[in-house]
């Protein structure tokens, strides 16, 4: 294997490649047992305690509550933790679609729809409960997604001071990642829509706004016309 | 109880009483709640340790209620054998659905080793290769928290560590757990 | 036939290369390019990026096929859904003959024939799946380079296996 990578320059003024078999390098136990060995599917349709993903959360929103000055900055902070998890799971479950519908999205739509069936299904057991488009002709690169019922929101209790926190943000942070990953920049944020009122069917509904960015919506006009 | 007796109650609870997430979620933000703290701290791994710690202590304090409303254990255990084994097979089998291995009992019986064949939390992981995460960096040492603050709710305190970690390159995955003492109720508790 | 095997990330910037020659008909999986081409891989190889950008969103599918020709070397690309392109040169010991007779079925002598593509899509789908579980890593961030000896043996094997 050596004799066949001989060390080549950068491409392009890009900073240099990694040097083959560096001398440090990674250990790996002698069962072979390494991120390779293991099956992508193995955890597949695997389940933990909802308790277990609850406390961690929890920990996640209080450790990042002692750094950040406001709420802004807290759903910020969650969102940033949440955007790898988009980048990874984007292709994952593209990985686990039949061969035939492994396909990449190349419209919001299909974009969009990706998020709300496989993305929702495999991190909530349930599709995302509606997507819209804004109406509003002022905002065309705007699409909102609704959660009745965010799992992270079920378990934390928010502290008082902090009432208008959404922990969905760090879903937002997921759902950003796969659009950014998949070629549609795009920001996303979460907002509590219930009122929090008495007798209200879904008191903690929350909607993911989905603003892309301008080149997305210029290349989705221009590819629409061709 | 008896070690067969709690394995089977530990079962029996995963499949009847507990609700459930994709493992692969908590995988996941376990993952992102490490690297973040890597991040924060510039990968000074000794206090990535510390923090991870303190995350599970925190846990542990409120997990406690959970696990003994869930298990509906009324009484204490008899000994430090008998939690070791409701530790091993009731508590990680509720809330992450494994029961990592007992081993390596000292003869006075105060310090024994948790093996894990598996370890959800450790799924996906690759350390970094920047020649100190894996001489450093205890992935999971969230776990040694948890033990540390749930079994101080139930006056025992206990040190715990890992000795060894796959993701480290090593043969398996040990945790070593020592009781310190039995903490008596109107001592008060030092967190550290 | 020699392989020049690439993966470039989503600023064009490369992440991983591998170079190899065919273990199929009593090739020893050595890479035979000559020295002055062997310079030029990288080049041909970017320079086919512009094509692929133009590609990716005409076609969802992620393998591309073969997408570009420079003189006797061709470029395959596969395409992840985090825009990770895999590229691979495939460079035929004796230069392909256009509408040749004598169809030949063989990998090495037929670069665009329906049996190279299958199985440069055989060896492309091997190569996603160990680079699926490389970015599922938390310490994976996205445009890193890959140095991981295991993933490097993965690929080799794939390459091995198919081509």
């Amino acid at each position: 294997m050596a004799s066949s990578q001989p060390v080549k320059p950068p491409l392009a003024g890009q900073p240099a490649q990694a040097q083959r078999g560096s001398q440090a390098g990674l250990k790996y136990p002698s069962s072979g047992k390494t991120i390779y060995n293991r099956p992508l599917n193995r955890s597949r349709t695997q389940e933990l305690s909802q308790a277990s993903f609850a406390y961690l959360f929890g920990e996640m929103v209080s450790y990042a509550q002692k750094r950040v000055t406001g709420i802004q900055d807290l759903e910020k902070r969650l969102n940033v933790q949440g955007h790898p998890i988009g980048l990874k799971l984007l292709d994952l479950l593209l990985y686990r679609e039949p061969t035939r519908s492994q396909t990449r999205p190349l419209n919001i739509i299909a974009l969009l729809q990706f998020i709300t069936t496989a993305l929702w299904r495999h991190l909530f057991s349930r599709p995302a409960d509606a997507l819209e488009k804004s109406s509003n002709p002022e905002t065309p690169d705007e699409y909102m997604i609704s959660d009745n019922e965010p799992l992270v929101n079920q378990y934390i209790s928010v502290p008082k001071e902090m009432n208008q926190l959404n922990c969905a943000a760090f879903v937002a942070g997921i759902v950003e990642g796969v659009c950014d990953g998949a070629g549609f920049p795009a920001r996303v944020t979460a907002h509590s829509v219930g009122k929090g009122e008495e007798g209200e069917l879904w008191p903690g509904k929350t909607v993911f706004l989905v603003k892309f960015q301008p080149e997305v919506v210029e290349r989705e006009a221009y590819l629409g016309k061709s | 109880m008896s070690a067969a007796k709690a394995a089977r109650q530990g079962e029996e609870i995963w499949k009847t009483k507990i609700d459930k997430v994709n493992a692969e979620l908590v995988t996941l933000t376990y993952g992102t709640i490490v690297a973040q703290l890597c991040k924060d701290y510039e990968s000074d791994y000794v206090e990535v340790n510390k923090q991870l710690d303190k995350m599970g202590y925190n846990i542990g304090l409120r997990l406690i209620e959970d696990y003994l409303a869930k298990s509906g254990t009324m009484r204490r255990c008899a000994n430090f054998k008998e939690t070791a084994e409701m530790i091993a097979k009731v508590g990680f089998k509720i809330f992450l659905n494994i029961s990592p291995t007992i081993s390596n009992w000292t003869t006075d019986s105060k310090q024994f080793s948790l093996i894990f064949d598996e370890n959800p939390l450790a799924d996906f992981v690759e350390l970094p290769d920047d020649g100190r995460a894996q001489e450093e960096l205890w992935f999971s040492n969230i776990f040694c928290g948890v033990l540390r603050g749930a079994l101080e709710m139930v006056q025992m305190q206990v040190e715990a560590h890992f000795t060894s970690d796959v993701l480290r390159g090593q043969e398996s995955t040990e945790m070593r757990v020592t009781l310190i003492r039995y903490i008596d109720d109107e001592m008060p508790v030092d967190d550290e | 036939m020699s392989y020049y095997f690439a993966i470039i990330g989503t600023q064009d910037n490369p992440l991983f290369e591998y170079e190899f020659g065919t273990a199929k008909q009593g090739g020893d999986g050595v890479a035979r390019f000559p020295e002055q081409a062997r310079h030029m891989n990288q080049f041909i190889v970017h320079s086919s990026l512009d094509i692929v950008e133009e590609a990716q969103w005409a076609q969802g599918q992620m393998y591309f096929k073969c997408i570009d020709r420079f003189y006797n070397n061709y470029v395959s690309c596969f395409m992840t859904g985090g825009n990770v392109k895999f590229l691979l040169l495939h460079a035929p010991s004796q230069p392909a003959i256009a509408n040749t007779s004598r169809a030949s079925t063989s990998i090495a002598a037929n670069p665009t024939s329906p049996q190279t593509e299958e199985a440069i899509k055989q060896f492309f789908t091997e190569v996603y799946e160990n680079w699926v579980k490389t970015i599922m890593s938390p310490f994976y961030h996205v445009n890193m380079e890959v140095k991981s000896p295991v993933f490097r043996s993965r690929v080799a094997a794939a390459g091995k296996k198919y081509l």
